[in-house]
């Protein structure tokens, strides 16, 4: 069994001692730091990247990855705890979530998340394992051409899965391929928009930028309006689940896995998408309709468990093509690259142990944060308690170390600085910022690409739709297109990011 | 006549051509070379017409449609500059006093933008962080800066 062997390899890194350790702090510290209001997964690896800049890649990639879950699953515990939200995903645990606490249920609300999260992690775990390596292989086949259609289809998938205005998320997108190209030409070595600051030939750093856009402009959004959140948790208690609750949440547990694997897998799509669409779903069929929105189990089980498995499989894309589908990726791939590894079809043949390490690591780490979560849950609600007036100025100090740290410049720190005014403006003027991320993460792919098929082709457009597979890509990103312009799936759309 | 129906959209539409022109201006020396053998200003000119075109589409919308938004919180100016200028201290500082003084004072300074700080949680938040930042970063992680610098004479080595 080749499977078989490509885990045991997985295994043989992710359980190393020094590896598990890793895994263990980066679920912690995810947890940690996602609990606390106002801070999503995209802040939190922000923020946390540069402590695994001195690690060996592996390890840096299964602490990030731990961070990772932990954050997605800290916000579930504000969510459910408090009715706020850390970040989009987790939008729709909070209605209900936030109802079965209030009458007394926030043990069982917590304990389905953790359960359903942890079944949605190992089957999309499997998923990884299946779907990866026949991806790559494809991958490998592509030609610049095919790349070239490959992320154009992502960038457009992108835009169809954002919320607001269609013109506006194009625009942030062509924004960040603008500010892509800052930095020295590939081809020709010639320096682009650098105003002879010797820091600016490699670029603007990403880390700078995406600490910008999402940790210190959300700060300057929070304390816009602040206002003193008195937080009125109780104790939780009942974290064990009846014999009744079992039977409610086996269904919308496995629908949730379902829905957001083939979720997660698209571009643009992952956490978010999934845990919306799964609450639709129920909502629809569930039985217990008529609880929904007052405190219905179902509704806590589905999208948790939707959420988890498309923050799972959303890596696929990021694996196997090295095209990040969302900002949570784009930061990875970003990692990757810090850590000297391009990221594409190429990790699996040349760094088997670092990609399957990784993957055993992601189930490893889901185990960690139930067994983490649950027993703990008493020191979360306490961190809760932290008020936003100590916690911002702390959040402002690492964001600053941080930015320092990538390249021991304080360069990025002014780049950081002026990110957070740019990403500021644009929420004032309600641009959103996820696509200019991707955008800028993928222009310098696009443009190579773009040279490369056109030099081969000497000048010829037509080598995008010569190719049979670099035609369907296209026709793929098209047909997106029409769907997302059509006003009958604008509308539901719309409905579903209101709901 | 015409008028602006969402004058958010106005300016965001507006801000898009600006950054457009602006690309466009700064990348007049590259070279555009053409679709064989682009050069290196080829894909910003391209993306920048493109955003142009965006960017108008935004404006015409503007005009047209009328949106209901929800108006924005009003805004807090000083908390606002704090935010921002605190960043731009500790880039400036952090080679001069070192790291202890500029986390000090920049935590301390910027806890000053909520309306909620008390002096003496913010000084204790700031001490807190001052040391820590220390232990964590010079003496863990080994990042090349000091605790104190050249401008604290009688700490700095």
């Amino acid at each position: 069994m080749d499977i078989l062997s490509d885990l045991l390899l997985g295994a043989a890194t992710a359980f190393q001692p020094m590896n598990l350790l890793y895994g263990f702090i980066g679920c912690l510290l995810g947890t940690a730091i996602g609990v606390l209001p106002g801070l999503g997964p995209t802040a939190t690896i922000a923020m946390l990247l540069p402590i695994t800049f001195g690690l060996q890649p592996e390890s840096a990639l299964i602490m990030l990855a731990g961070i990772f879950y932990g954050a997605q699953y800290g916000g579930s515990t504000t969510a459910i705890l408090i009715n706020l939200p850390g970040e989009s995903s987790s939008v729709v645990t909070a209605i209900d979530g936030y109802q079965m606490a209030r009458r007394g249920r926030a043990g069982a609300a917590l304990a389905t998340a953790a359960l359903g999260s942890f079944f949605a992690g190992s089957v999309a775990t499997v998923l990884l394992v299946i779907a990866a390596p026949p991806l790559a292989a494809v991958a490998l086949k592509f030609g610049p051409a095919e790349y070239f259609s490959l992320m154009v289809l992502g960038l457009v998938a992108s835009v169809a899965l954002a919320s607001g205005s269609l013109l506006k998320a194009f625009a942030m997108i062509i924004f960040g391929l603008l500010l892509g190209s800052v930095g020295t030409d590939v081809e020709s070595g010639m320096p682009r928009y650098i105003f002879s600051i010797p820091e600016l030939y490699d670029g603007l750093n990403f880390v700078a930028v995406s600490m910008g856009i999402f940790g210190i402009c959300e700060i300057l959004r929070n304390l816009e309006n602040e206002h003193e959140r008195s937080v009125g948790v109780k104790k939780v208690s009942g974290l064990m689940l009846t014999h009744d609750d079992f039977r409610r949440i086996r269904g919308p547990i496995l629908r949730g896995t379902t829905l957001g694997s083939f979720l997660g897998v698209l571009p643009g799509g992952g956490a978010m998408l999934s845990s919306f669409a799964a609450y639709a779903l129920e909502k629809r069929i569930s039985p217990n309709r008529a609880e929904f929105g007052k405190g219905a189990i179902e509704a806590v089980a589905a999208p948790e468990s939707a959420n988890n498995a498309g923050a799972q499989t959303s890596f696929i894309p990021m694996l196997t093509l090295g095209i990040p589908g969302n900002p949570v990726m784009a930061l990875m791939v970003g990692a990757m690259i810090i850590q000297g590894i391009t990221p594409g079809p190429n990790v699996i043949s040349e760094e088997p142990d670092l990609f399957w390490g990784m993957i055993v690591s992601m189930w490893s780490g889901n185990l960690m944060l139930v067994i983490l979560n649950l027993p703990l849950i008493g020191l979360w609600v306490r961190m809760l308690t932290i008020p936003y007036h100590l916690l911002f100025p702390a959040i402002i100090g690492f964001c600053c170390i941080g930015a320092y740290s990538i390249n021991n410049s304080v360069f990025d720190v002014f780049i950081m600085a002026g990110f957070s005014v740019i990403g500021f403006t644009l929420s004032k003027l309600r641009f959103e910022p996820a696509p200019l991320l991707l955008g800028f993460i993928l222009g310098p792919m696009l443009e190579e690409n773009l040279r490369r098929a056109m030099l081969i082709s000497q000048g010829d457009p037509t080598i995008f739709v010569r190719s049979p597979l670099s035609l369907s890509l296209l026709i793929v990103a098209l047909i997106v297109l029409g769907m997302v312009l059509s006003p009958s799936i604008s509308r539901k759309r719309d409905e579903a990011f209101t709901e | 006549m015409l008028k602006i129906r969402n004058g958010r959209d106005f300016v965001g539409g507006a801000a898009m051509i600006v950054v457009s022109l602006l690309f466009i201006a700064f990348g007049r020396e590259l070279d555009v070379g053409n679709s064989f053998q682009m050069g290196p200003g080829y894909f910003p000119v391209m993306l920048s017409l493109l955003l142009i075109g965006i960017g108008v589409l935004i404006i015409v919308q503007s005009l047209v449609v009328a949106v209901r938004d929800e108006p924005d919180a009003p805004a807090n100016w000083k908390a606002s500059i704090l935010v921002i200028l605190a960043p731009v201290f500790f880039g400036l500082a952090l080679s001069r006093l070192g790291l202890a003084p500029t986390m000090f004072l920049m935590v301390g300074g910027v806890s000053c933008a909520s309306r909620y700080a008390g002096w003496r949680h913010s000084i204790a938040l700031a001490l807190f962080m001052a040391i820590s930042s220390v232990v964590l970063f010079t003496r863990l992680l080994s990042l090349p800066v000091s605790a104190f610098g050249p401008w604290i004479p009688f700490l700095s080595n």
